[in-house]
């Protein structure tokens, strides 16, 4: 990136949007940075300027994009269901976004970069499909998170045809942290993890930290096209749960209907997604991502896991009587 | 009672969480536990193990009947053998069976897979599946994963197998590798192909031209 460049984040209110603020913070060669998002964000940030708008406020954030006229786009605007929306208004407000935040910045005259926040939900898992499909591997989503990313990477190919830039679209395995709110991190915190009774497969996941990286790492760069980004290795469910010493619960087919009404009454609801990495696993040839944009995740996915269940040990302090 | 001891500690680790899954889904206890199961199966010869290479991708090909369990032997004997897990192509994608394979190494028939397993130095296994109705005749050497050879310039190692369905003796028998770093465009592929036949065909005749009748 040259020296201070103007950078709109979508979706800055999210943990990755936050983290990725905090690390462009630290970057001499950001100028203005702007944020967007219907929730505030999670850090703070002390150059960012934030502007907390409704993603279905179309008029609002085109308003907002083509007063910035930015440089660089980062388009972290996607919302998981279950995660911090419910999954309707996760749909509907991933679409609005990506209309309004990328729709705009095709017609901005400054915009010299666009960098996308997708998931490997898009690959879908169909029988037969690859189990660890690289960038070339047509997506075929078979959830409606995959397919929500998939409308949404269709919205950013046409605005990438009209502005003419080159576009780096990162799928992201699933982000996982102590402090990211993830359906799968909530199921995997329940003191009893369903796990399918049939198939255990393997699953790769990112840490949050790595994931922001990533994304400040194709800011950068200006890559042009796909990028998977994962953790190496994988676990699966029953090895995620016993890492954590919760106790892996095996079930059959209708019995998932029973665990995701029980789970969703706990907190942890189910969204068709995690289901199918449950069910059909979720790996990615991630290998490409050292040379498309310099950078691969630092954890590995057991490590990723491991950091899920270890909880900060609260110490309770006693006021001192010795105190004046 | 070591057989016994890596059992417990094999268990404990599925316990404990800290068994090793790949991102195929490969598990190192249960490729123990299938090479274990395959040596009560099978009485195996194994020749030319050495010719695998003992780092970096190599593709293995091997003859094999329709329907039998060759993918299984040859990944457990030479996996056993040269020290390193044997990657076989073929698992159906259907639960419980695909899952327990995949345990075991296995990965679905698809060259993006095989490519994908090559590309993380992996070694893995396809096969030139003979016709139903003349057994002995090495079929053709599958096309697409040869050409994944080929562009990503991996070794081919033919492996012959003699093993009767219902036999318990069998005979794995690997020939030198095959260098692909020069070959280019599909001429070379398809002539690839016909050698790694040939080569097969020629030490499966050599070492008993009967043996591949059910019943021998």
């Amino acid at each position: 990136m040259t020296k201070g460049k103007r950078v709109l984040i979508s979706g800055m209110g999210s943990e990755l949007g936050s983290l990725v603020a905090t690390l462009l913070e630290q970057e001499p060669a950001v100028g203005e940075m702007v944020g967007l998002d219907i929730d505030p964000p999670r850090r703070r940030l002390r150059r960012a300027h934030f502007h907390r708008v409704d993603p279905s406020d179309r008029r609002k954030i085109v308003g907002i994009v083509r007063d910035v006229d930015p440089e660089v786009v980062i388009h972290l605007g996607v919302w998981e269901p279950d995660a911090r929306a419910n999954p309707r208004d996760a749909a509907q407000w991933t679409a609005s976004a990506a209309i309004g935040v990328l729709g705009a910045a095709a017609t901005c005259p400054s915009i010299e970069h666009l960098v996308v926040r997708s998931g490997v939900s898009i690959y879908g898992r169909r029988r037969g499909s690859a189990t660890r499909p690289d960038e070339s591997v047509t997506p075929d989503p078979m959830t409606p998170f995959g397919r929500t990313l998939l409308q949404m990477e269709q919205v950013a190919e046409r605005t990438q045809r009209t502005a003419d830039v080159p576009m780096t679209v990162l799928r992201l395995a699933p982000v996982v942290g102590p402090h990211v709110p993830s359906p799968l991190g909530r199921l995997l915190r329940l003191p009893a993890v369903p796990v399918s009774a049939l198939a255990d497969p393997a699953f790769a996941l990112v840490d949050d930290q790595d994931a922001a990286a990533a994304i400040v790492a194709a800011a950068g760069r200006r890559y042009d096209g796909v990028v998977n980004v994962a953790s190496p290795g994988a676990v699966t469910a029953i090895k995620a749960a016993r890492m954590g010493g919760r106790i892996p619960v095996p079930l059959l087919g209708p019995e998932w209907a029973v665990a995701r009404f029980v789970t969703g009454v706990f907190g942890a609801p189910i969204p068709p997604h995690v289901l199918e990495l449950m069910h059909r696993g979720g790996t990615v040839d991630a290998g490409h991502a050292g040379d498309a944009i310099g950078v691969m995740p630092s954890h590995s996915t057991p490590e990723v896991v491991q950091a899920l269940y270890e909880w900060a040990t609260v110490v309770h302090l006693r006021p001192s009587e010795a105190v004046a | 009672m070591n057989r016994l001891a890596s059992a417990g500690a094999a268990l404990h680790r599925q316990f404990a969480g800290t068994n090793s899954v790949d991102e195929w889904g490969m598990d190192a206890d249960t490729v123990g536990l299938t090479r274990f199961f395959a040596s009560l199966r099978w009485h195996t010869d194994v020749v030319g193990a050495a010719h695998v290479p003992p780092r970096g991708p190599a593709l293995l090909i091997a003859n094999r009947r329709s329907f039998d369990t060759t993918p299984v032997l040859v990944a457990t004997t030479l996996g056993g053998a040269c020290g390193r897990p044997v990657r076989f192509a073929g698992v159906p994608d259907l639960a419980p069976l695909g899952p327990f394979l995949r345990r075991s190494g296995g990965v679905i028939a698809r060259p993006d897979e095989i490519a994908g397993l090559l590309r993380a130095g992996e070694v893995a296994a396809v096969w030139c599946t003979s016709p139903l109705l003349d057994p002995r005749r090495v079929g053709p050497a599958p096309l697409p994963y040869l050409e994944v050879a080929v562009e990503l310039h991996v070794p081919v190692v033919p492996v012959a197998v003699n093993a009767a369905p219902l036999g318990r003796r069998a005979r794995v028998e690997t020939a030198p590798p095959i260098d692909t770093s020069k070959a280019r465009g599909p001429l070379a592929t398809t002539e690839l192909a016909e050698l790694v036949r040939r080569t097969i065909q020629r030490l499966t005749d050599e070492v008993n031209p009967l043996a591949r009748l059910p019943f021998l």
